[in-house]
């Protein structure tokens, strides 16, 4: 061996060690959609909206990571809280020390006073409708914020949390920049400072150095916008992602899990697919005809076409996992009971129901399986298939009889139970939310578990709601749809991923690469 | 030729005037509501009202089409509703990288396309023509994003020789290898147009009489295809590539979506998905003047590539 082989093994052998100990400090995770939406937590509800926002902003609490249950709630810019005996009044003591982004000081009550009443507000908030319980919010000093009720409600800790209307903002960042340059920068206390953000590319977070758990072992987080589901696959294969948002299938799952040093998880909350009935409009303005399409469902079927480690069957109007979920026997698959309904309701040779549907493909796959399903007992279902935007603005102008429908919302049995459910919202009313069957058998006890303080009696309550839903089939649930991610096993999260709400796996201050 | 530019220039206007107000109908006519799609599924009627006025979507069609169309003399396209940016910031965002694809591909798809064309056309009926011409077919009936995939396993994942995804910055070999698969993508296609324009212009310059005399005069045939045959069959050439160009540009979107890229393409798909009207209108403006652009070039090329045509 010459001596300049020598010198270059050793150099090789010396600069091995060094690095391997060079950790990677930037996170890249790809999102499935081609940009993030409205960079202002007040407005965005698309999921990359979530997923990128909740790194920039806290809440007054917040869900232990990975959890789901409203029951797993733990300090987050408030320190501690307390609620009065009656539970409308609640008072939240917020940490010394918070500091905004980008130099805009320390987050105090009246930042917090400030967020949650633009939350409240409709004019700049998507979420205005979870506040309207609210009284007033003031700030009793400079870290004390008291929130005062009209009513009780069930979920005021998940309206001031680090989700939806519960972000909160920095004062001085909105007034300074308005709403409009708010929107292009974002300022908040959480552990990843708004940094950079190319439209259809990436957007970039920066540590926040002086977050109030610590700074962030993440140095930088990169959320590539990468649409196409194959070219994402592709890119976490070639190692220019660690981490991505999989194609909601079973074959996705199981190709991706044989991945070496990957990890994949199908995680809560659940997108719950409900068909919805127009109890207004003839045919399904008979309860029996209801009863027929009920029966002529077949869950289990659909389960395995979606996928046994991805989906799980429906057992309620409520998902599992939220507060107040109930199970409960749905209609079983019988084709011989729904003929059987079928012809007492004075449809012998069957009936023909109509559905505007979205061309998104996973959701069209079930409505044809459904569709399938249904042809055996007689019954036709012809689907108009629209782009998803007229299907969201279609449905609402109550122009479809069966509104297949999929969603995950805050987990408490009201949220789900009150926009689905009550009479309250009926689409094309002004208080609509997205009640497409008309359905108002259970506004009384929807009403009664939210004010009602104790917990035992709001569960039986909700029960009682989601019984008497079932029994009228105002709808149909059919599946509920987990959230798929892959990472690399390199990455430490610093908490067991079995859920978030948001969607996308929060990036901790203690999150990072093991090599 | 300057009277020619000023009348074009003229039409050009009148052009941009009925496609400005084209979209500005067609796109509130279709359904699907920019304010419910910002607040997303979970707002009430309500709150979708209050963001229509905010948007000033709830005043009357005449005064918005007037304040878009002064707005638009002005230079100012307004601001994207979804993202509040300028019209123009996120248009000139983009417009480089479908510029710069639309070009390589232009590049790739000539360099390819003509000598192919050529070739096919003087072995017209033999084992090579066949084959060029089954090449061509085969390039013009490919998905784009199917030929885009499996560029990106063979190229990005097998051989490692180029990034998956596009990336902004870096050095010229990142950006070079960041934009051959992507324009050899779209090239293909260019490429199997311009290979058959090409065979069947020089098939029919070929049969004509001066070439006959070119050849009895003892001029040697390469010089009689290249010099003498090409020169007359590039009109109709110029022609395909200038009309491509301008759909290249549409079409590039499933290259853009699958490569990663952004474009053109991507931010008209995106901002029609979201029913983003000022984005749409802006970008409508941009592509016909580039397509208008383009037109103008490629009359101003059949002068040059032919004195006999004049430009009056």
């Amino acid at each position: 061996m010459g001596w300049w082989k020598a010198a270059a093994l050793a150099a090789a052998i010396m600069l091995v060690p060094a690095a391997a100990s060079a950790q990677q400090t930037t996170l890249r995770i790809g999102i499935a959609s081609a940009d993030a939406g409205v960079l202002d937590p007040h407005l965005n509800s698309t999921t990359p909206g979530r997923g990128f926002l909740q790194h920039i902003f806290s809440g007054l609490v917040r869900l232990r990571p990975g959890e789901l249950s409203p029951e797993n709630m733990e300090p987050d810019l408030a320190e501690r809280w307390e609620s009065s005996a009656d539970g409308l009044t609640w008072t939240f003591h917020l940490r010394r020390g918070a500091q905004c982004h980008h130099g805009f000081g320390e987050f105090t009550a009246e930042d917090a006073v400030f967020s949650l009443r633009r939350a409240a507000t409709r004019e700049t908030s998507a979420f205005s409708s979870d506040y309207t319980a609210f009284d007033s919010v003031e700030a009793v000093d400079s870290h004390t914020v008291r929130i005062t009720l009209k009513n009780n409600m069930p979920s005021l800790l998940g309206v001031v949390m680090n989700y939806a209307g519960g972000f909160m903002v920095c004062k001085a960042a909105v007034e300074q920049m308005g709403n409009e340059g708010f929107r292009r920068r974002p300022v908040g206390t959480g552990p990843f400072a708004f940094a950079e953000y190319v439209p259809q590319q990436f957007g970039r977070l920066a540590a926040h150095e002086g977050y109030f758990r610590g700074r962030p072992q993440i140095r930088e987080i990169m959320f590539r916008f990468v649409p196409s589901d194959a070219a994402r696959d592709l890119a976490f294969q070639a190692g220019e992602l660690d981490m991505i948002y999989g194609r909601q299938d079973q074959n996705w799952f199981t190709r991706t899990r044989a991945l070496p040093n990957v990890r994949v998880v199908a995680m809560q909350p659940a997108e719950m697919s409900v068909i919805h009935l127009n109890m207004t409009m003839p045919p399904l303005n008979d309860i029996r005809v209801r009863q027929a399409i009920a029966h002529a469902l077949n869950r289990d079927q659909v389960v395995q076409l979606r996928g046994r480690d991805t989906s799980v069957a429906a057992e309620s109007v409520v998902p599992r996992g939220y507060q107040g979920h109930a199970p409960m026997p749905l209609p079983p698959h019988d084709i011989a009971r729904a003929r059987a309904l079928l012809a007492e309701a004075g449809h012998p040779n069957g009936i023909t129901i109509r559905s505007i549907h979205t061309t998104l493909t996973g959701m069209m796959t079930v409505m044809e399986a459904a569709q399938a399903q249904l042809r055996r007992a007689g019954i036709t279902l012809e689907i108009t298939p629209v782009e998803h935007a007229t299907f969201h603005q279609q449905i609402r102008q109550n122009l479809s009889q069966v509104v297949h429908f999929q969603a995950a919302r805050f987990p408490v049995a009201d949220i789900y139970l009150t926009q689905f459910f009550h009479s309250r919202s009926i689409v094309q009313t002004p208080t609509a939310v997205t009640n497409f069957s008309h359905c108002r058998v259970a506004d009384a006890q929807i009403d009664a578990a939210r004010s009602e303080t104790d917990a035992a009696r709001r569960n039986a309550l909700w029960r009682e709601a989601q019984e008497r839903i079932v029994a009228e089939v105002c709808g149909i649930p059919v599946y509920e749809q987990l959230q798929l991610w892959a990472y690399r096993d390199s990455i430490e999260l610093g908490y067991e991923l079995r859920a978030a709400l948001n969607l996308a796996p929060p990036i901790l201050h203690t999150t990072r690469f093991t090599r | 030729m300057s009277t020619f530019i000023a009348r074009r220039f003229a039409f050009a206007l009148v052009t941009l005037w009925a496609v400005l107000t084209l979209v500005f109908f067609i796109v509130r006519v279709v359904p699907g509501d920019p304010a419910q799609v910002i607040l997303g599924e979970q707002a009430t009627a309500d709150a979708i009202a209050a963001m229509r006025t905010r948007l000033g979507l709830d005043r009357p069609l005449g005064v918005q089409y007037i304040e878009f169309l002064w707005g638009a003399v002005r230079g100012d396209w307004g601001v994207s509703l979804v993202t509040g940016r300028p019209v123009v910031q996120e248009v000139l965002a983009v417009l480089p990288w479908t510029i710069e694809l639309t070009l390589a591909a232009l590049v790739i798809g000539a360099a390819a396309g003509i000598p192919l064309g050529v070739w096919a056309a003087v072995n017209r009926n033999r084992a090579t023509d066949y084959v060029i011409r089954l090449a061509s077919l085969l390039g013009l009936s490919f998905p784009a994003f199917v030929s885009g995939i499996l560029l990106l396993i063979f190229f990005a994942i097998q051989l490692r020789w180029a990034p998956v995804m596009s990336t902004q910055g870096g050095s010229f070999s990142a950006w070079l290898g960041a934009l051959a698969l992507p324009a050899i993508n779209l090239g293909l296609i260019m490429a199997a147009y311009i290979t058959r324009v090409t065979r069947s212009a020089m098939l029919e310059v070929l049969g004509e009489d001066y070439v006959r005399t070119a050849r009895a005069k003892g001029v040697p045939w390469r010089a009689v295809v290249w010099r003498h045959a090409l020169r007359n069959a590039l009109i109709p050439i110029i022609t395909i590539v200038g009309l491509y160009l301008g759909v290249l540009i549409g079409n590039s979107v499933l290259t853009e979506i699958v490569f990663n890229r952004p474009g053109l393409g991507k931010l008209i798909v995106g901002a029609l998905n979201q029913r983003d009207y000022t984005l749409l209108q802006g970008m409508m403006v941009i592509y016909t003047f580039v397509v208008i652009i383009v037109n103008l070039l490629t009359d101003l090329a059949y002068g040059a590539a032919d004195p006999r045509v004049k430009l009056k």
